[in-house]
């Protein structure tokens, strides 16, 4: 099965597109500082179950289009969870899981960040939705593939 | 007995924000009541178990009153004879390396939580205490993000392990609702149970949507044959935020991808793997090869 389909990540599918040229990106748009969250499922343990670590795909799509970049620390397989991941987003543990995110909230915020991507859904809402507000950091967050999308020179077409 | 705090000193204490200790006194998580002079006042007691709960020693002592003699606290000891033949793992590499030397609780974000961590799990676990893993809330508190793992230097199978512990929870008493989302996704074919025909509709209303904004010409291909990329869909975008699906088309129309979304089975979450239930897992992967075979897609693009 897995010789006849091709399974795209997000990752696999975006960096395809760039490094065939299929996507025109505007670099001007993002211009403020971005730094870049790794999911645990796309890093670590993508590394750990498939022998590939998701960690420099996301970075080379982010920075072609916020060339404005800077890490967090630590960051790749050393990162931390957003507090959120394996189903937490949706328990009813609210108090634990924002407490959780204390340290990925420090995190962002010692990078001065005013942009933060991230290519899971998951991670996206914990940081946008919650640890935004609880640590008042005061961030934009974004998709990796709203960051592209919204940085799209678009082609004309009839 | 009152303690009296600030909210500054509590959020110094917890390693919170101050609007999060604010946010928890608001909705009840923290018992206290504005007291005097910005402070605020709650039962000594209620300070003592939000400790407890987060693994911290209180900072304020409990003065006078009687304290619990020594000997009378702790668990019963541990049997060793009893747990042989009781063992909920396969072999040695998920408990019985482990060294015990705590690097694991150090990297984990939630150490202490309900006075548990990832090297007392794993110390439950090689001593056999099956039903006090499977009832404890903590296996869910954790995100299974590997951090644990990845600092073990024996590199013992801690996620694995975690994930074991929660396929044993009896499927009605599994928290929140992932396991609800399985049987959603089995019997109507997402994990919100979203009908077919509000979804088709969404689809083309948002792709006509999309062709005035932007993409003039767009119509989102449902159900394409021979189209290149299969895309499956996170449900809780066409269920709360269904714009949020246009940036990935914005993608497809500047490309000239061909690619299909299916009208049936289009889930891409799948909380089988979260739930800890292999067969639903299967189940459900099985369903999107089914229909990459009906639609003969060459790739499949996964929601995240």
């Amino acid at each position: 099965m897995l010789e006849r389909y091709k399974i795209y990540s997000v990752f696999d599918l975006l960096l395809e597109y760039y490094n065939e040229g299929r996507i025109n990106i505007n670099r001007e748009i993002h211009k403020q500082r971005t730094t870049y969250h790794d999911p645990c499922n796309y890093g670590r343990k993508s590394l750990k179950t498939f022998g590939h670590g998701y960690f420099e795909e996301g970075r080379i799509i982010t920075k072609a289009c916020a060339p404005n970049f800077v890490d967090m620390e630590p960051n790749r397989e050393g990162n931390y969870c957003c507090g959120a991941g394996g189903g937490a987003w949706a328990m009813p543990f609210k108090t634990e899981r924002v407490f959780y995110g204390r340290i990925k909230a420090r995190q962002i915020q010692e990078t001065g960040a005013e942009l933060v991507i991230a290519p899971c859904h998951n991670c996206r809402d914990q940081i946008k939705k919650s640890l935004n507000q609880e640590y008042q950091l005061g961030i934009e967050v974004k998709y990796l593939w709203e960051l592209v999308a919204d940085s799209l020179v678009l082609p004309v077409k009839n | 007995m009152i303690y009296e705090f600030r909210v500054i000193d509590l959020a110094e204490e917890f390693g919170v924000h101050r609007n999060t200790i604010r946010n928890w006194i608001k909705s009840g998580a923290i018992p206290a009541k504005e007291g005097p002079g910005r402070r605020y006042i709650m039962d000594w007691s209620d300070y003592q178990r939000l400790c407890e709960k987060f693994g911290k020693t209180p900072r304020m002592p409990r003065t006078g009153g009687m304290q619990k003699p020594a000997q009378e606290q702790g668990p019963p000891p541990i049997k060793l004879k009893a747990v042989e033949g009781n063992k909920f793992y396969p072999d040695a590499t998920w408990a019985d390396i482990c060294l015990t030397c705590g690097t694991c609780a150090s990297a984990c974000p939630i150490a202490g939580v309900d006075g548990l961590d990832p090297r007392k799990i794993v110390r439950m676990a090689a001593l056999g205490l099956t039903d006090e893993l499977v009832n404890t809330d903590w296996i869910w508190k954790c995100t299974m993000c590997a951090k644990c793992e990845e600092a073990c230097p024996m590199d013992v199978k801690i996620v694995q392990l975690i994930r074991k512990i929660r396929s044993m929870r009896p499927r009605d008493q599994v928290p929140g609702p992932i396991h609800k989302g399985v049987v959603n996704c089995l019997e109507r074919g997402n994990n919100l149970g979203i009908p077919k025909d509000d979804f088709l509709f969404l689809l083309e209303d948002l792709g006509n949507e999309l062709a005035e904004e932007c993409c003039p010409g767009f119509s989102t291909p449902v159900d394409v044959r021979g189209a290149r990329i299969l895309v499956t869909v996170n449900s809780k975008e066409p269920f709360a935020e269904p714009d949020d699906m246009k940036w990935w088309w914005k993608i497809f129309y500047a490309t000239g991808e061909s690619w299909t979304i299916s009208s049936e089975n289009w889930e891409g979450v799948n909380w089988g793997l979260f739930s800890g239930d292999d067969e639903a897992l299967k189940t459900i992967v099985g369903r999107i090869v089914d229909n990459m075979k009906r639609l003969n897609c060459e790739g499949l693009l996964l929601p995240e």
